[in-house]
Parts: C-alpha cells; sequence; structure tokens
C-alpha cells in the first residue's frame, strides 16, 4: 500500500492540473481516485468544444453510460443529464442530443456495468475535533434518507474497516445474506485505501463521496465521485 | 513545571484556603469544613484576618508560606487571578480557581483566563479550573466541593475517577449513583481548563493502581487524536468510559457532500471511540451505571447471557431488552444446556420454568436461587448472567442477598442484579454494593450494563489480538 506522502504529491499535482481551481468534475475527481489505487472503471472524457465521435470509442464498448460533466451542476440527473443503457446505434444521437442542451460542457462516456446487490457509499471528510475520517455505507440515491453508515478515522486498516462494516444494517449482504456474494476482503481493501488518500485530501477541509460503489460479480467499481474542495 | 504527577493535588500535606470564611452557608466556609477533615495542615487567607475558630487567618496570600501543595481559591475572579499569581510566585504546586466569570463570558474575563494561563509557564505551578468544583478524593480526605454531593456515601471510595468538565452534571451523577453505591477513585471538576484538562487526568489516572475505571463527561477535547491514542492505550489495561455532549457539525463544506450531510450528528465521534476501544454514554445515568458495572464486574467473554426471576414479567421484558439489537453489542438469550435445565428442574417447583429465563415464580427460596444461580454460572453456553432478585416473596430470607454475593464474587462470569421494590429499592441496591455485587433498579439499565460488559470483553480481546500480530 503506498505511503501516506504519495497521497499528499498526488493531491497537490492534481490540484495544480484542475480545469476550474477549487471546483474539480466527475472525470477529475475519479482520475483522483484511480490514481490513488482505487476501481474506476475506463471513461472517456468528451471536451466541450471538440467534435464528438462518429463511430466506436477505444476503451469502452456498448451498451454506454453518457453523463455530463460538469464542476457547476451538482445533480446531474435532476437536470437530464445522465443518459443510461445507450446502444451502440443511439449513441451518436444521445450525445448530440446533450451537447445541444449543455452547450460548452463536458461529457462522460462509460461502459454500462452489471451491478450485483446494494450500492455502497464511501465518504471522507475531516472532523473538527479528531481529524481526517472515512464513512462507509448504504449508498445509492437513498443513502440521506437511510442514514445507515458508520465512521472511522483515516487512515484506518483493512481490519478496521471490517469491524465498521459490521455496524452496518446492511452489513448482511457482504456475508451472504439470501445468497448473496460480495467480496468482503476487495471492499476492506478499498476502504483502507481509500482512508489514506482521504487522510491527505481532508486535511485542509475538503470532503469526499465515492457514490455509487458497486458490485460487479466479479470486482468491486467506483461509478460516481465526488470532491467539495 | 509538574507534568506528570498530581499527587500532591490529591493528597496534598498542606493546603492553603483563599477566601476562607467564619461565615456559615458561605462558599469559603463550607469548603473550609470539607478541607478540615482532610487532615492536610491548612492555612487561611481572607483580607479581614483575625481568627476563624482557632485558626489564624493571614490577610493576604503574601503572608502564606513557600511551596505549599495545594492553594484553594474561593474568592471571586479578579482576586482569584491576583491570588493565584501570588501562589505561584511562592511556589505552591497546584492551584484550584471555584470562580466563574473567566472565559466563558468572554472579554475581560477572557483576559483574566489569559493571565491565569501564563501561570504554568512561567512559576511550574498547574492550576485546575477556574470555574471548577475542585477535587473529591476519598482516599486522603480531600474534597473541595461546596455543593452537595452525597459526600458521605462515596467517602469510602473504590476504583471509578470520574472527570467532569461540567461541575453540575458532575455532583448530580454523583447524587445519583451514590443512591444505590457507587465506589469513587477520585472526582475532578475540570472547568474551563486553563491549564490541567482532560489529557492530564488519563494519563494520571491511566497509571494509577487505585483506579478501575475511568469516566469522563467533556463537551470539548483538547488535541482530539491525541486524547483518544492515549486513552485507547490505557484502554488496554481498564476500561474508559466518555460521555461526549455537545455534538458538532462537521464544518463548513458540510451541506454539498454525501459524507457532510452523513457526519452532521456525531457519527464520527462514535466510529472514532469505537475504533480506540472507548466506551461511550449518552447521559449522565448511562454514564454512571457503566462505570459502576464496569468498576466491579468482569468482562463479558461472549454474548449469551441467562435471566434468573421470580417473576415471569420481569423475566419476558428482559428478554426482550436483551434480543433487541444494539450498536454497542448485540446481546442474545442463551440456551442452556440439557444438563443445567435438569439441574435446575431438580431444585425449584414443578411449576417453575427451567428454560431461559429461569422463572423460579413468586415460591421461590433461597435455595432455589442459589442452586440456579451455580448451574447457570457453570453452563458453558452462558456468558453472563441476569439476576432479577425481589426479596419479597415468603420464602425467601433476608440473607439472600449475603448468599448470592457469596456466589457471584467468586464467579469467573459476570453477574448484574436488578432489584425494585418501592422505596427500598436503593437500600438492596446498597447493601449488595457493600457486597461487591452492582445491581440496578431498572431492566433497561441492567441489560445496558450488561452491554458494556461484553463491548468490554470485545474491546480486551481486540487489543489482545493487536499486541499479537
Amino acid at each position: 500500500m503506498k505511503s501516506e506522502t504519495d497521497y499528499t504529491g498526488l493531491l497537490e499535482t492534481w490540484k495544480k492540473d484542475l480545469e476550474i481551481p477549487g471546483k474539480p468534475n466527475e472525470w477529475e475527481v475519479k482520475e483522483l481516485m484511480r490514481g490513488a489505487g482505487l476501481p474506476v472503471p475506463e471513461n472517456v472524457l468528451l471536451k466541450a468544444g471538440e467534435p464528438l465521435p462518429d463511430g466506436p470509442v477505444p476503451g469502452v464498448e456498448a451498451p454506454y453510460a453518457v453523463k455530463l460533466c460538469s464542476a457547476e451542476v451538482l445533480h446531474k440527473t435532476d437536470v437530464g443529464g445522465v443518459v443510461l443503457g445507450v446502444t451502440a446505434e443511439e449513441l451518436t444521437g444521445v450525445l448530440s442530443d446533450l451537447r445541444e442542451r449543455f452547450p460548452g460542457e463536458h461529457l462522460l462516456l462509460s461502459s454500462m456495468v452489471p451491478v450485483r446487490g446494494p450500492e455502497f457509499i464511501l465518504g471522507a471528510l475531516s472532523d473538527p475535533v479528531f481529524g481526517p475520517a472515512v464513512m462507509a455505507g448504504a449508498g445509492g440515491i437513498l443513502a440521506e434518507l437511510y442514514k445507515d453508515v458508520a465512521f472511522r478515522l483515516a487512515p484506518c486498516t483493512p481490519a478496521e474497516a471490517g469491524r465498521m462494516l459490521t455496524e452496518l444494517t446492511i452489513a448482511p449482504v457482504l456475508t451472504g445474506f439470501r445468497g448473496s456474494s460480495m467480496d468482503l476482503e476487495g471492499l476492506k481493501t478499498i476502504i483502507a485505501r481509500f482512508s489514506l488518500l482521504a487522510g491527505a485530501a481532508t486535511a485542509e477541509g475538503a470532503q469526499l463521496d465515492i457514490n455509487p460503489l458497486v458490485w460487479t460479480g466479479s470486482q468491486w467499481l467506483v461509478l460516481d465521485g465526488k470532491a467539495v474542495l | 513545571m509538574n507534568k506528570g504527577n498530581l499527587s500532591s493535588l490529591f493528597s496534598p500535606r498542606t493546603i492553603a484556603l483563599i477566601g476562607a470564611s467564619g461565615t456559615p452557608g458561605k462558599v469559603g466556609n463550607i469548603v473550609l469544613g470539607y478541607l478540615e477533615r482532610s487532615g492536610a495542615q491548612l492555612f487561611l487567607v481572607n483580607p479581614k484576618g483575625g481568627e476563624i475558630g482557632s485558626r489564624r487567618v493571614y490577610p493576604s496570600p503574601e503572608d502564606l508560606p513557600e511551596k505549599l501543595d495545594l492553594a484553594v481559591i474561593t474568592v471571586g475572579a479578579e482576586a482569584a487571578v491576583t491570588a493565584a499569581e501570588t501562589c505561584a510566585q511562592k511556589g505552591t504546586a497546584f492551584v484550584i480557581i471555584i470562580a466563574g466569570g473567566f472565559g466563558e463570558v468572554g472579554g475581560r474575563g477572557k483576559s483574566l483566563e489569559e493571565r491565569l494561563k501564563a501561570l504554568p509557564e512561567r512559576y511550574g505551578c498547574r492550576i485546575l479550573g477556574p470555574n471548577s468544583l475542585g477535587v473529591f478524593f476519598p482516599e486522603s480526605g480531600l474534597d473541595t466541593i461546596f455543593v452537595e454531593h452525597g459526600d458521605r456515601a462515596l467517602a469510602e471510595g473504590g476504583g471509578i475517577a470520574f472527570i467532569t468538565q461540567s461541575g453540575s452534571v458532575g455532583v448530580e451523577s454523583l447524587g445519583l449513583a451514590s443512591n444505590a453505591g457507587f465506589g469513587m477513585r477520585a472526582f475532578v471538576g475540570t472547568g474551563n481548563k486553563a491549564d490541567l484538562n482532560e489529557h492530564d487526568f488519563l494519563d494520571y489516572f491511566g497509571a494509577d493502581s487505585g483506579t478501575s475505571c475511568l469516566a469522563f463527561y467533556l463537551e470539548s477535547i483538547e488535541s482530539g487524536r491525541e486524547f483518544l491514542e492515549q486513552a485507547g492505550a490505557i484502554a488496554a489495561k481498564k476500561p474508559v468510559v466518555v460521555l461526549k455532549a455537545g455534538r458538532t457539525a462537521a464544518g463548513g463544506a458540510a451541506v454539498s457532500s454525501h459524507t457532510g450531510r452523513l457526519a452532521g450528528s456525531d457519527n464520527v465521534v462514535d466510529g472514532a471511540f469505537r475504533q480506540y476501544g472507548i466506551q461511550r454514554a449518552y447521559d449522565d445515568e448511562e454514564l454512571c451505571d457503566a462505570a459502576k458495572a464496569l468498576s466491579m464486574v468482569r468482562p463479558a467473554a461472549g454474548n449469551r447471557v441467562a435471566v434468573i426471576t421470580p417473576a415471569g414479567g420481569f423475566g419476558v421484558m428482559c428478554t426482550d431488552y436483551i434480543e433487541s439489537p444494539d450498536r454497542r453489542a448485540n446481546l442474545t438469550m442463551a440456551h442452556l444446556a440439557p444438563a443445567t435445565v435438569t439441574r435446575i428442574r431438580k431444585v425449584s417447583l414443578p411449576f417453575a420454568s427451567a428454560a431461559n429465563p429461569v422463572d423460579l415464580t413468586a415460591g421461590a427460596d433461597d435455595t432455589m436461587f442459589l442452586e440456579t444461580l451455580k448451574a447457570l454460572l457453570e453452563d458453558d453456553g452462558v456468558d453472563i448472567v441476569i439476576c432479577i432478585t425481589f426479596f419479597a416473596p415468603p420464602s425467601i430470607s433476608k440473607d439472600l442477598p449475603e448468599k448470592m454475593a457469596t456466589l457471584i464474587r467468586k464467579a469467573e462470569k459476570p453477574v448484574l442484579i436488578f432489584t425494585q421494590y418501592g422505596p427500598f429499592t436503593a437500600g438492596y441496591l446498597k447493601r449488595f454494593y457493600e457486597l461487591g455485587v452492582a445491581g440496578f433498579s431498572a431492566i433497561r439499565r441492567t441489560v445496558r450494563a450488561a452491554r458494556f460488559l461484553v463491548e468490554r470483553g470485545m474491546i480486551l480481546r481486540l487489543k489482545e489480538a493487536k499486541d499479537e500480530k
């Protein structure tokens, strides 16, 4: 596992390269997470002002997920900025429609992934008394309704992450509830790794969200990420 | 500066009382009354001079001898600072300032507090307070607490170091606790924490062989991470319970991230305490109950609970509480071994229920209680026993508490008592306390105490596992 210093360096370079200083977009957040060793699936940034692809795009395949990728728009689903399950034939049309509706914004293109079982959320913030902390819990759009989350101070070990997960109401799905089969060990490692990034990122007051983190049946994937600097 | 050794704060040989008064009801008079019982040599200060009783009164702190162990200052804020400065110059080791009107009121009070803060560095004198009730240390008889605090009941001492940022929460808790028996090693009111704070007392009582459990009421925690690390290290040896009051928001950026909104309550504190093996309480009653159970009863090796009751209804209620999920520690009703059930059947009435909860019925006598308790303690499937005891049934003798206590003290498993008998409750609980047995006056509180013992067991197993790595 990388040392904390690496994460600080990674973060500084990342901050410097942000397109809008202090306001990272989803693609940038995901690249940071990828750099921190988290499992981020391949996604292609279609920059504003650049011509849209008119055929297959290397690295991703149909069916696609197409998302608005903006530092300004907080709830992209609410404004119709997310189109899922796009076929190869539909792609050109969907892209040009989004481009028309959101001129001047980037688009993010990725492959649809199968999701097995419930979604998870991970988060990081700095507590005013205890410093950097990580969160894990039941994710998805209802995360804030269920409030099924637990915290640990960062950095936290995989074993500690495991104990944090046992506090969740949703915990049984990680240990075979109704035939579920999710990789608990893998999730613990991801949380531990995320906690190292959290330690560095939250030191200056930043907050990170990964929501959702999903299990595809063979791996965990970060499908969306956010950073509030 | 006297960094670690607080022993002359708790067991001073010489004490100056600044603000000593001969007028009954005045703080300086009440404290004087308490200090006279401590056996320390007293030096009284009051601008009026003269004498109080047979004791000479010095008109000014300037007249005090050098290098006293402790000065207790009961005068108002402004005069207290001047007196503290004089004491510090004269090499007094510890100063307790009872008056409020400092940092908590802002403005001028804040600058007075700043003057106090300068003293430790400059003169090496350590300050408790201001706005502190001071200390109560049964072993030495030192007591500076001028409000009613169950002092008689607590004077016999015990293992609990009780450190509280709020004076009134502290004394009210003690009043509550002392009703039913509570073993006090030390009471410390930290007040505004101009100098001595939770870190100092954590270190001191963590290392103190007379302390078996540390209980804190804190509104703010200085250097939070270090506090957790130190408390976590102590928790490997003795239980640390913290009531952290005052829930903090997660900061300015909070509203725009999911995490910020989800941390809005004090979920982070919860997780952090668990991570370090610190047990959390949420109100004064819980803090006292936890400290009592943890200081008197061994940790539980597992979470399987057996219940003995002479009344079906309480057994049912107790079962409901035990089976309710709880984030501290889930409990479960123990499945009794067939041999245990047979043993209980043999000693109990035909219409008693030998399954868990074991209902001995109102016809129970001493032998049924004691033999059942023995059988449960010897059942490998039982980790903890809750005895619901009423002493009303006619066939129960007056000696049952003593007989039970003898068994319970020897037991290798934790046993908790619930007893509820109107105006006699406190008497029974206190009697059990004096016999070395922890009891509570509500089912809910008894089961909650059991959770603390199970949680403590888990913490110890985890700490041991970490050591082995």
